[in-house]
This record gives structure tokens, sequence and C-alpha cells, in this order.
């Protein structure tokens, strides 16, 4: 028995040592952006800081360093982007469950082929399409392109969801009259809230992660989305403000920590389920 | 299958004709919105990077197809034998690291409470994106940085450097960065993996005086075997796509000592414009995914079609 409770002891000793461990270049870094640059250059990273910079810092990141901008256009492409893949994505899956269409796994297949590649299968077409459309450097581009990048995986989901859907409820539905986009509409879609919420969680979540596609499709700082800009942002600044960078990185992490805090459990099964499908 | 002869009997059988060529065309007005995103913004550009590694290409005049020329004059160049070493390295680390962590982690969470507050804790790193990291650790690891800050405050100064800059350190540190980012997701998955195993056969054992290490040797490894194969299918995946964290840490330099295949396809791509290459390393880089993926994606459909 003292044995049990010695081995578990080890145990907690070493999970703390690894969660102090884990926690230490986000808690640096959160004291680093507290303090003004001055007080960065003369201080340890660990010395806790003299003032209250962070407010100053985050200003500096929002305006000078244009990050402001493109938090503002990520906001769009990861909300509009992943609200647009779950409506198109829903109406193709409902047409494969319930329309059914000839072929209709091949259908699915031919549009779950688009998560198979390496982002790096896409860039060159692209960035030439991007080009000779002149949807290079625009908002319209970015938001078209995040979308189909976003419709796969929802429709891989919601697909495998809209199966659970009783098949008595839409007997009932079609005798009491309702039409396809009615069964659609006031049925599938009602009875898929909660896998919808998921679904747009993790896919704005994606969207607003991406740097590949922002640094290749665009370049106009109130275009890029917000990796883009904070990457462009330590490509200037790092050395020469520190703290305003750091408060850059903590900014651009806003959202989708938020999101991690608020709706953590969904978004570890969104996890689950991007496993099983991505 | 059964579908489409309904209909034709249903279009022979109807005198309203129309209503059931609606009947017939329905479903694919649904799909259409859908298809044509993923065919005009995926499906053809990759199918059009297939096309363009086989040719020579500058971006403004038409590709002249030129055959596997591109492939054979790559595998030749100095800079594409670093990166796919380099690239290897990752595949081999994640699985070390990441991988192994993640099982070592979600073993030990497993078996002490407050679970929910150390998933937190290793996944908050990954809640932050994989850009943010990379600044943080560009930031840890500058030579005015946190790290060599600690070692002189603790009298380990020799061992301070350019972590950034000098080959091999720079992959070394980018791995720990990654692992440092990647270990929660796969610590989670084991948890889930571990908490659906059934524990009768470990009680049993148990009473036949197993001892820890051999009950996890001979029993909860080999249950734990089909979300093993996806974890480590997924991190070897990944592994080949990792960008950001490299692009935003050293660009792949200096000299393009730290380029994996990704980091080198868009630089060839973008940077030196050699576009035929950049085409071929990315043709590359999709067949050897997409081979990996093939035993998990087998797994999902195995039900299906």
């Amino acid at each position: 028995m003292s044995r049990k409770h010695f081995s578990r002891g080890m145990l907690m000793l070493v999970m703390t040592f690894l969660v102090i461990l884990w926690m230490t270049p986000l808690f640096i870094t959160f004291m680093t952006a507290l303090k003004t640059q001055k007080e960065a250059g003369a201080t340890l990273p660990w010395q806790l800081p003299q003032g209250f910079a962070l407010i100053d810092n985050l200003r500096w990141a929002w305006s000078a360093g244009k990050l402001g901008q493109s938090f503002v256009q990520s906001m769009l492409y990861a909300g509009v982007g992943a609200a647009l893949a779950i409506v198109f994505a829903s109406l193709a899956g409902f047409a494969l469950v319930q329309l059914r269409p000839s072929r209709p796994f091949g259908w699915f297949l031919l549009i779950y082929a688009g998560t198979v590649f390496p982002f790096q299968m896409y860039l060159l077409p692209l960035f030439y399409l991007y080009q000779t459309t002149s949807l290079y450097d625009t908002r319209i581009g970015l938001l078209l392109f995040y979308t189909a990048i976003a419709i796969p995986f929802c429709l891989f989901v919601l697909r495998n969801h809209f199966t659970t859907i009783s098949q008595e409820i839409i007997e009932a539905a079609k005798i009491d009259g309702l039409s396809n986009f009615g069964i659609y509409r006031r049925i599938y879609i009602p009875l898929s809230v909660a896998a919808i919420s998921a679904l747009f969680l993790f896919q704005f979540t994606w969207i607003w992660n991406d740097l590949l596609f922002g640094i290749t499709l665009a370049k106009s700082a109130d275009v890029r989305p917000i990796m883009a800009g904070l990457a462009g942002l330590q490509g200037i600044y790092s050395s020469q403000n520190t703290p305003g960078v750091l408060a850059g990185a903590l900014l651009a992490s806003v959202p989708t920590i938020l999101i991690f805090i608020l709706l953590g459990r969904y978004l570890l099964r969104g996890m689950t389920l991007a496993t099983s499908g991505e | 299958m059964n579908t489409e002869t309904e209909t034709a009997v249903i279009y022979r059988q109807s005198p309203a004709k129309l209503h059931s060529f609606r009947n017939w065309v329905e479903p694919y007005l649904y799909l259409f919105p859908a298809v044509l995103f993923v065919g005009v913004f995926l499906l053809y550009p990759a199918v059009y990077t297939f096309y363009i590694s086989f040719t020579k290409w500058d971006g403004l005049n038409p590709p002249q197809f030129i055959g596997l020329q591109n492939y054979f004059q790559i595998v030749k160049e100095p800079v594409f034998q670093t990166s796919l070493r380099n690239t290897l390295i990752w595949v081999v680390a994640t699985l070390l690291f990441p991988v192994m962590l993640g099982l070592m982690l979600a073993v030990f969470v497993n078996r002490i409470p407050l679970q929910g507050f150390y998933k937190s804790v290793f996944y908050l790193p990954y809640a932050i994106s994989a850009t943010s990291g990379a600044v943080i650790w560009g930031f840890m690891l500058s030579p005015v940085g946190v790290v060599n800050a600690f070692l002189r405050e603790v009298g380990l100064g020799g061992l301070a450097r350019s972590w950034l800059i000098i080959p091999p350190w720079n992959t070394i540190v980018m791995l720990i960065a990654f692992t440092w980012q990647t270990t929660g997701t796969n610590m989670i998955l084991f948890l889930v993996g571990l908490q659906s195993i059934p524990t009768d056969p470990i009680e049993a054992a148990k009473l036949d005086g197993a001892n820890a290490f051999q009950i996890f040797r001979h029993i909860t490894l080999p249950l734990l075997k089909p979300i093993t194969t996806v974890v480590i299918t997924l991190a070897v995946v990944n592994s080949f796509k990792v960008f950001d964290l490299i692009w935003v840490m050293t660009q792949g330099g200096p000299y393009r000592s730290s380029e994996t295949l990704a980091v080198t396809m868009y630089r060839e791509s973008f940077v030196q414009f050699r576009l035929g290459f950049g085409a071929s390393i990315a043709s590359l880089l999709s067949i050897i995914v997409i081979l990996f993926s093939v035993v998990y994606l087998r797994s999902i459909f195995r039900q299906e079609s």
C-alpha cells in the first residue's frame, strides 16, 4: 500500500515538473509583454516587471505593427469562411444522404480528395490563377479560398452526422408535404446544431491560424490575415521591440485561446473528429 | 445504383416529365456549390501542379513539357539532399518525442486526479497558433534570449550560443519547440484510447502479481494498438507538412541548412522562381503523404463502399 502511495507521489512530482516546464515559455512571454522596451533590455526575462506596459505594447502591435487590420480581416475570413463552408458542405451532405444522386460515395470521395494533398500541392497554380484573375491580394480572394479548403472536412463530419438522423421523422415530414429544401432546413439543420457549432469553431481556428496561404495569396497590410501579419511583424521588429512583438503574438492568439477556454470540451471532441477524418 | 433505376422508372411512367426531370437534377443542385469550390480551388491546382512538375515553366510563357527532367535534376542538388535529410530527421524525431512523450503523459495522467487541468496545460501551446509558438521560441532562443540568459545565470555560459544560426542546433531547437506545441494533442488522443480499453484484463493481471511495467507492456500497449496506429500515421503525415514553425523561426536558413521539403518547395517556387522544381517537390511530398495517409484512410472507410 505504501509503495503504491510512493509511486503516485513520484508521478505527481514528475507531472508538476513537466507542467512548470510547459508553462515557462508562455509565462516568460507574458512577463516580457508586460515590460517597456527599455525595461526588457535591462532586466532578466524572468524578473517581475516594474510597471504595466502591456496595454501600450498591445496598442503598438495593433496600430504601428499593423496587426489591427489583419486581426479584423481574419475575423472576416475565419467567421464567414467557416460559415459558408458549413452551408455548402451541409447542402452537399444532405444531397448525398437524403436525395441520393447516382454514386453518392464517388461524389463524396471527389470532394473529400481536397484534404488528401499537402498544401504545397495547391500553391503554384493558385498563385498564378489569382494573378491572372486579379484575385491576388484581395479580401474576396482569400475568403473564397478559405471557404473551399474548409469544405471537405465539414462534409466528412456532417455526412456522418446526417446518417444518424431517423428516417421516421423524415417520412412523417414528407407526408406533411414538406419539400426537400424544407426537410433540409426544418429537420436536418436543427438536428445538427451541436455538430455544426463544434465544426464552426474548429474551422474558425484552422483558418485563423493559417500562415502559408496568407503569405502566398496576399501581401498588403489591410488584406493579409493575422498570422501573415504576425510573421511580418516579427521579421521586422523582433530585435527592436521585443515586448511589442510578443504582445502581438499574444494578441493573435486571443480568439483561439478564448475558443479553447470557453469551449475546450467541444474542441477536444473536434480534434477526435479530425483524427478520424483529416 | 438503386436510385438510378428508380428514377428511370419514374421518368418513363410519370406523365409530368418536367417534374421527374426536376427530381433527377435536384441532388446535383445541392452538390454543385461544394463541388465547384473544391474543384476550382483544390482539385484543379493539385492536378495542375502535378502537370507542371513535368514541364519547364517561368510563370509567364506556356509550360514546356520535359518529362522527368525536373525530378532527375532535383535529386542531384545538394539543397534538396539537405532538405530530404532534415525531413527524415523531423519524421523520426516526431515519433521519438511528441508521440512517445504523449503516450507517457497519457499513461501518467490517467492514474492521477485533475485530468482536466493537465489536458489544458499540455494542450494550451497548441491552442496558440504555430506562428505564435514560433515567435515565442524565436524570442526564447535569440542570442540575447531567455535560454542563453538562463545558462549564463546558472554558470553554464559556455553553452550559450546562437541557437537558430548554427546547424544542427537550429533543427534541434525547432524540434524542441515542435514537441512543446504538439505533445498535448497526442496525449489527449492516447488518453481517449486508454479510457476506452476494458479494465478486466488489467485487474486480472494485477491479481496474478504483474507489475505496472509488465501490465503496460503486455496488456495496455497491445489493446491500445488501434489508436497508436492513428496517432503515429497522423504524426508522420504532419511532420512532412511542418512549414509555419520553420518559416517563422529560421526561414529554412541560414544558407538553407534547416529546410525541410515543405519549406524547400516554397522557397524554390516563390523565392527562386524555379517553378518546375517547386512543383516536382510538391508532387514528391504528395506521393509520400498519400502513401502514409492510405493506412488510416483505409481504416476510416473500412465499413463503406
